[in-house]
């Protein structure tokens, strides 16, 4: 009865549409890229199994439709994701600006704790940049969270930003849970802490 | 061996024999190509799962290939092997020899043997249940000992064996031994095998037996283990195995509807869950307990209520739990379960909440004596109860929550111990039966009123005492006034109780039977209590019977009411036979004329059959709406022109703001990339000094950029430039603009409110009109010459195609621009003068370039349109109506009408413009030429005095110029949102702007792999839903449309066509879109639906995390499916949908729905998906679907809920 999985964590991704939150997507499970994608409509996920620190990590990624007229939509997914990659188009100077108001959208509808990161994505068009690196990592230190250019055509920085992404809801979620059992003794911990996990866990499962 | 290969090679004899042998050459290395292909499937697989499923579908498709490798040139006829798989035959044979063989054989034949006793004894339970049956192999786990073999048939007898493809394969390869085996027939080929057969080939059959190797090492499994769970398979493979494992597949079972009458009347009703969980999930023990807690067969469930809180021994807080009660045969039994294991029995993690296992309470109420009630004074919280055992040992106490629920749990009780036990004292009470209880005045105050009665005293504690059979006796003995009066207050009480406590009557009956006999006085009572039984269960049969009639008529009126709507009444004769749907003959048939008139007959053939792909083009526009029934074909004609009229206007209208969107982009691009550079440079740590100089430059940059441009040469050839302006085109206006705006910044002041430009732009305008005097009497000798030319080149004019109106307009006025500024440069200067922002006038100057780049290849072709305005215009300037001038101008040149409003828009838009210029309006390109002519109200006068005064000079530009004056009073009155445009506000072209970029992504990536839209036919697609979008601009684009404009234009190739059958298709659709209400209504349906039509599906929906808001059908809603099927599909699809509006449902799209769900409900069901399966299944499964079948289904279901509805 092993399990293939020790955490099952769910990411959304979401951005303006056409930034290429399906090419990421695409790029990261599938590690392939198609010019050919049609615009998302309502949602889709991927799934991939990640190693962590010796843990099995199942990664649920669920797609949005970019469009805000969607979003009302979209929210409701909001609710039960543990991450957050917010994308942006780095030849696209409006989805930059929008990336506040993803943002805020989040800031409403997603958990308090929810771990964010932005990505600014297809670096590899650097001739047609209209946001520079810099100002991308000064909003990502504005919001306190981490920065990366990706691009899901050269495949470069997505599979890291998953990674990154990843790790950093184990560190938290590890976090919490020893600042929620303060160790008394080894075995005790460990009881309490796979018991949290479950509950957590199940609790993020119910949509 | 190599020589036995040359043998055969030669020895065959002749040359066709030498030309088959090629051929089996060629065989064989395709065989082999197919296993090597197979195993590295069957590996690669094996490497991202761990475990393989024993029914992969890549370990048929081995088994398949490795059985077709063995099966070449067997020797059948010599071995005599003539069964229907010889292989199978094969390994009986070589069993004798062959260790492993025979093991296998053994477990063929064993397998074999359970299969008979199965169909001797399993097949009634087989055949009655609906679950797929799969075939169960061998239980994973058993090693490779005999013993197994022997378990086996014990662990399959559970469920009935169907035929397998490739058996012995797959069982060599699941317990290892097949490369084993296959080596065995390589070494031995010379005894089953001809020569040229690919076993007994050196090479391959080595080859064959070495490549098994690898999927003989690797670990199979058939269990449903949660690892197979999380291994996600995809779609496909969930299909390929459900192929493989059903046989025959089985036909999607639409239930009949099915009642949810609930029998256990006293469940509260906040317990929703206490339906029934019918989830085929894998079978654990929580789940089994949970499921135990409900109504069943051996049980009946008394009691049920949720969040009863317990305090179980060593714990600190009360938990929350579901107190139930329940009854046997033998016993009555209260259960209390913890929530946590209540709802955590679906998450396959339950095994770390097996500690709640030890608060759970299982009470027999057999060793119950006591039952405590405690009820707090004052503010009530419900009501405590503590159960004491025959030794004196105290239950953790059970916490009621509000609302008389302990009062009803212990009438369940009560009811639960009838007929041979009771709680003592009874706890009904009624005012007639109270009088015959001698019991002390005290204790019946004390107790009756507190339980059962709203009394006016406050609750208090008490005590019951529960009577068993035995202690009955006793108590009967004790109390022997009692025994008289004890029927009657019983029976009511029954009867009362109806359906609770009812089923186990028989069974007490018996009990009581079995222990009587004891005394007489017991006797006694004992026929009393059968007597007693025995109509009790009269009244229960009947009762229960009314009920459910009651129940079932409940229903069919709910499913009226709701779903009534959803269907059209009367139902439409299926096709014949012979019918095809709506062929082409059958089209030319149904049209008289051309006309066609039997509607409802090209309805029922399309809904049932479909259009043929030829005549699509002909049919839609009917189907949509675009054509009317009985429409001559004049009439159509009429209507496809009036139609493609307004479609080039509006087109020609959003063009012209895209055009300056376009421009807008530019330069915010450019200042986007500036601002990078900038900061690049600023990076490159320049002093801080320089970076003040930067950011001066930059702004500067930004906003005067364009203006120093334009006004640097104008400075320069002020006075030249006219002169140069002759001998050139009449396309380098922007060359004559610049030297206007030179001047015009020179008299500065221009980001002033309006008020002090009009005062400087009527200095200027004398100023200029005094100096300007001499140059215009040059201009005039010119402007003749002009004339001349342009009266050239408007011959061209009628030769113009109507597409190119866009273009026309632009060339129009801009051979206006062209005309006015020369002439009348003091006019211009007021116009420049007049726009206060410095960002508009970027944007001026800007258009001016851009358009003469546009316009240049037919510079003056519109230019009639100016010499017809003029003339027009000057006629109605005596009668000083502008309003019939514009009419009369309408009438009097049809076909470029829209020029014509074009034209009037923009004088329209212009004057807003001056009115709104404070506002930051942004001049459009247009406007800008004609801002020359006209003014702010007060200007008009004054202008027209002035033109009037060139007149004679210059006709052309009197005319407009007065036009303008005469256009002032009509504009003011034109709403700034008509339909022609009006104001192109900054909001205006902001929103379209956004709407157009968001056009363009999505038309970028719209279908570009099926062949219409590869590599052509973007830009109508573009130009289609543009239109659509600047018609419905408070709409606005949304992602979705594109989808569904493709394949109209698919079938139509025709913009206009397409565009306005589109509209007709989103009347209906908008509604599905996020602001309209259609697709929650859809949602609702859905669940009203496949609650009424399979219920087993709906349980599972509703018990595994509950998805049945069917937001998994969003995409399908939203796009017709179109998403769902492939081109052709789609095509078949939604002529169905718009058919069956008229025929059978206009709500079909639900029905399509529920056949798709319907088709894979076995998939779904034995996986027992969730909402991320679910979502995850049908998005794997997008354009897979057989759509012929699943149209049929729909129409079956439609079908359906007809009969249901009908039938009264």
């Amino acid at each position: 009865m092993a399990k293939t999985y020790d955490y099952l964590f769910k990411l959304l991704l979401i951005g303006d549409s056409g930034v290429g939150k399906t090419c990421i997507l695409f790029r990261f499970s599938e590690d392939a890229f198609n010019t050919t994608f049609i615009s998302t409509i309502g949602i889709d996920f991927k799934i991939r199994t990640i190693e962590l620190d010796g843990k099995k990590i199942k990664l649920q990624i669920w797609d949005t439709a970019g469009q805000e007229r969607f979003r009302t939509i979209t929210t409701a997914y909001y609710r039960g994701a543990m991450g957050i990659m917010l994308v942006y188009d780095i030849t696209q100077e409006k989805s930059f600006e929008n990336i506040k108001n993803w943002i805020r959208n989040i800031e409403e509808n997603a958990s308090a704790d929810v771990e964010k990161m932005l990505l600014g994505n297809k670096c590899e068009l650097n001739d047609k940049r209209q946001v520079s690196r810099e100002r991308g990592e000064q909003l990502a230190v504005e919001y306190g969270i981490k920065f990366m250019e990706t691009s899901a055509k050269a495949s470069i920085n997505v599979e890291e930003a998953f990674l990154t992404l990843a790790s950093d809801i184990k560190a938290k979620m590890e976090k919490r849970l020893e600042a929620n059992n303060p160790p008394k003794g080894g075995h005790q911990l460990k009881f309490a802490e796979t018991r949290k996990t479950e509950t957590w866990l199940s609790k993020c499962n119910l949509l | 061996m190599n020589m036995l290969h040359t043998f055969s090679g030669s020895g065959g004899g002749g040359g066709g024999a030498h030309g088959g042998d090629s051929g089996d050459l060629e065989l064989k290395e395709r065989l082999i190509a197919t296993v090597k292909k197979e195993v590295k499937q069957l590996m690669e697989e094996a490497v991202t799962k761990k475990y393989i499923h024993e029914e992969s579908s890549s370990v048929t498709s081995l088994c398949g290939a490795v059985e077709a490798c063995l099966s070449h040139g067997l020797r059948r006829r010599a071995l005599g092997l003539f069964k229907t798989s010889s292989t199978t035959a094969l390994i009986q044979k070589i069993a004798r020899t062959c260790p492993e063989a025979d093991y296998i054989n053994r477990c063929l034949l064993e397998i074999e043997m359970v299969n008979e006793v199965q169909t001797v004894s399993g097949k009634r339970s087989s055949s009655s249940s609906d679950s797929i049956i799969k075939p169960k192999l061998l239980n994973k786990g058993s090693s490779n000992s005999v013993t197994t073999i022997n378990t086996m048939s014990s662990t399959t007898s559970g469920c009935a064996t169907s035929v397998v493809k490739y058996l012995w394969i797959r069982l060599a390869l699941y317990e290892r031994r097949l490369s084993k085996i296959i080596e065995y027939l390589v070494n031995n080929a010379n005894n089953f095998y001809d020569r040229d057969a690919l076993v007994a080939d050196p090479d391959y059959g080595s080859i064959l037996s070495s490549l098994l190797v690898g999927p003989c090492a690797l670990e199979f499994t058939r269990a449903k283990t949660p690892d197979h769970y999380w291994s996600d398979p995809h779609a496909d493979e969930l299909v390929q195995r459900h192929r493989i494992s059903s046989g025959n597949r089985t036909p999607p079972i639409v239930h009949r509807p099915i009642i949810n009458f609930k029998r256990s009347l006293h469940t509260s009703s906040e317990d929703t869950s206490s339906g029934s969980y019918k989830a085929s999930s894998p079978a654990s023990v929580a789940k089994d307990y949970v499921e135990s807690l409900h109504q069943n067969s051996k049980t009946t469930l008394l009691y049920g209520k949720n969040n009863v809180l317990v305090l179980p021994k060593d714990v600190n807080e009360p938990m929350p739990g579901y107190l139930s009660l329940h009854q046997t045969v033998q016993f009555l039994t209260i259960k209390w379960t913890p929530n946590q294991l209540m709802n955590g029995y679906q998450e396959a993690d339950g095994t770390d909440k097996s500690f709640y296992w030890a608060y759970a309470l299982n009470i027999n109420v057999d060793e119950i004596v006591y039952v405590h009630c405690h009820q707090n004074r004052g503010e009530d919280t419900g009501g405590t109860i503590i159960l004491v055992g025959q030794d004196g040992v105290q239950q953790p106490p059970i916490h009621f929550p509000e609302g008389g629920h302990m009062q009803a749990f212990l009438s369940c009780l009560e009811t639960g111990l009838l007929p041979h036990g009771q709680l003592d004292p009874p706890l009904w009470s009624q005012r007639g039966i109270e009088k015959m209880f001698p019991w002390p005045k005290s204790v019946r105050r004390r107790i009756l009123p507190s339980v059962m009665e709203s009394a006016d005293e406050t609750p208090i504690d008490y005590v019951f005492r529960v009577v068993s059979k035995s202690q009955h006796e006793e108590f009967l003995a004790t109390h022997p006034i009692l025994e008289l009066g004890r029927t009657s207050p019983r029976r009511k009480h029954l009867s009362s109780c109806s359906t609770t406590g009812s089923s186990d009557c028989s069974s007490k009956s018996l009990s009581m039977e079995q222990s009587g006999g004891d005394s007489p006085l017991i006797q006694a009572s004992q026929t009393a209590s059968i007597e007693l039984v025995c109509s009790t269960m009269r009244r229960q049969i009947i009762s229960r019977a009314f009920y459910g009639w009651l129940a079932y008529c409940r229903h069919l009126s709910t499913v009226r009411t709701h779903l009534s709507g959803l269907v059209n009444g009367r139902i439409t004769p299926d096709l014949t036979a012979d019918e095809q749907g709506l062929t082409k003959e059958k089209w030319a048939e149904l049209q008289v004329d051309g006309v066609v008139t039997s509607d409802m007959e090209v309805f029922r053939l399309v809904y049932f059959g479909g259009v043929q792909h030829e005549i699509r083009k002909e049919v839609w526009p009917y189907l949509l709406g675009h054509y009317s029934f009985g429409s001559t074909p004049e009439e159509r004609e009429k209507y496809d022109d009036t139609c493609k009229h307004y479609y080039e206007t509006t087109m020609s209208e959003w063009l012209a703001v895209e055009a300056i969107v376009r421009q807008r982009e530019k330069e915010k691009n450019a200042k986007a990339v500036a601002k990078l550079t900038a900061e690049k440079s600023r990076r490159a740590g320049k002093s801080v000094c320089r970076q003040h100089e930067m950011d001066n430059e930059e702004v500067e940059n930004d906003v005067f950029e364009d203006i120093s441009d334009m006004s640097d040469p104008g400075e320069d050839f002020d006075e030249e430039t006219p002169m140069e302006k002759d001998e050139e085109d009449v396309s380098s206006i922007s060359k004559v603009g610049k030297p206007k705006n030179g001047s015009t910044t020179d008299s500065g002041n221009v980001e002033e409110d309006i008020e002090p430009v009009e005062h400087t732009d009527l200095t200027d305008t004398t100023n200029e009109n005094e100096q300007n005097e001499p140059d215009d009497d040059t201009n005039e000798v010119l402007m003749l010459e002009q004339s001349e030319h342009i009266v050239v080149e408007l011959e061209n004019i009628d030769e113009m195609e109507p597409l190119q109106l866009q273009e026309n307009c632009f060339a129009d006025t801009d051979n206006e621009a062209g005309l006015t500024p020369e002439h009348t440069g003091n006019i211009l200067l007021l116009s420049v003068k007049s726009s206060p922002s410095t960002s508009s006038y970027e944007t001026v100057g800007n258009e001016f370039t851009d358009i003469n780049d546009l316009a240049t290849p037919m510079n003056i072709v519109a230019e009639s349109e100016t010499m017809n305005f003029g003339a027009v215009i000057e006629d109605t300037e005596q009668e000083e109506d502008p309003s019939s001038q514009v009419t009369k101008f309408h009438s009097a040149d049809d076909l470029r009408r829209a020029i014509d409003e074009f034209n009037i828009d923009i004088l329209d838009e212009q004057t807003r413009d001056a009115e709104t210029m404070p506002t930051h309006a942004v001049i459009i390109t247009e406007a800008a030429s004609f801002d020359a002519l006209q003014c702010d109200d007060e200007l008009t006068e004054e202008m027209s005095r002035k033109t009037s005064l060139i007149s004679p000079m210059n006709e052309d530009i009197t005319v407009v110029a007065s036009l303008d004056a005469l256009q002032e009073p009509k504009s003011a009155c034109v709403s700034p949102a008509s339909s022609n445009g009006g104001v192109y506000s900054s909001e205006l072209l902001e929103s379209f702007g956004l709407n157009l970029h968001r056009i363009e992504k999505d038309v970028q990536r719209c279908d570009r792999n099926y062949w219409y839209f590869a590599n052509e036919n973007l830009d109508k697609l573009r130009n289609v839903i543009s239109t659509y979008v600047w018609e419905h601009l408070d709409i606005g684009y949304m992602q979705g449309m594109c989808d569904l404009v493709a394949p109209l234009l698919v079938i139509f190739d025709d913009e206009s066509l397409c565009y306005s059958c589109f509209c007709k298709l989103m009347e209906r659709m908008i509604e599905n879109f996020p602001n309209g209400g259609a697709m929650d209504m859809h949602f609702a349906n859905m669940r009203s639906l496949i609650q009424i039509l399979d219920s087993e599906m709906y349980d599972l929906m509703d018990s595994n995390g509950d998805y049945t808001h069917f937001y998994f059908c969003y995409r399908w809603f939203l796009l017709d499916f179109k998403r769902e099927l492939v081109y052709d599909d789609v095509f078949a699809t939604w002529e169905v949908i718009w058919a069956a509006k008229q025929v059978a449902s206009s709500h079909f799209v639900l029905f399509l729905a529920l056949a798709l769900l319907e088709t894979y409900r076995d998939i779904i069901l034995s996986n027992s998906m969730d909402f991320t399966d679910v979502i995850k299944f049908f998005n794997e499964m997008a354009e897979r679907h057989d759509a012929r079948s699943i149209l049929q289904l729909s129409r079956s279901l439609v079908l359906q809920l007809q009969t249901i509805i009908e039938n009264k």
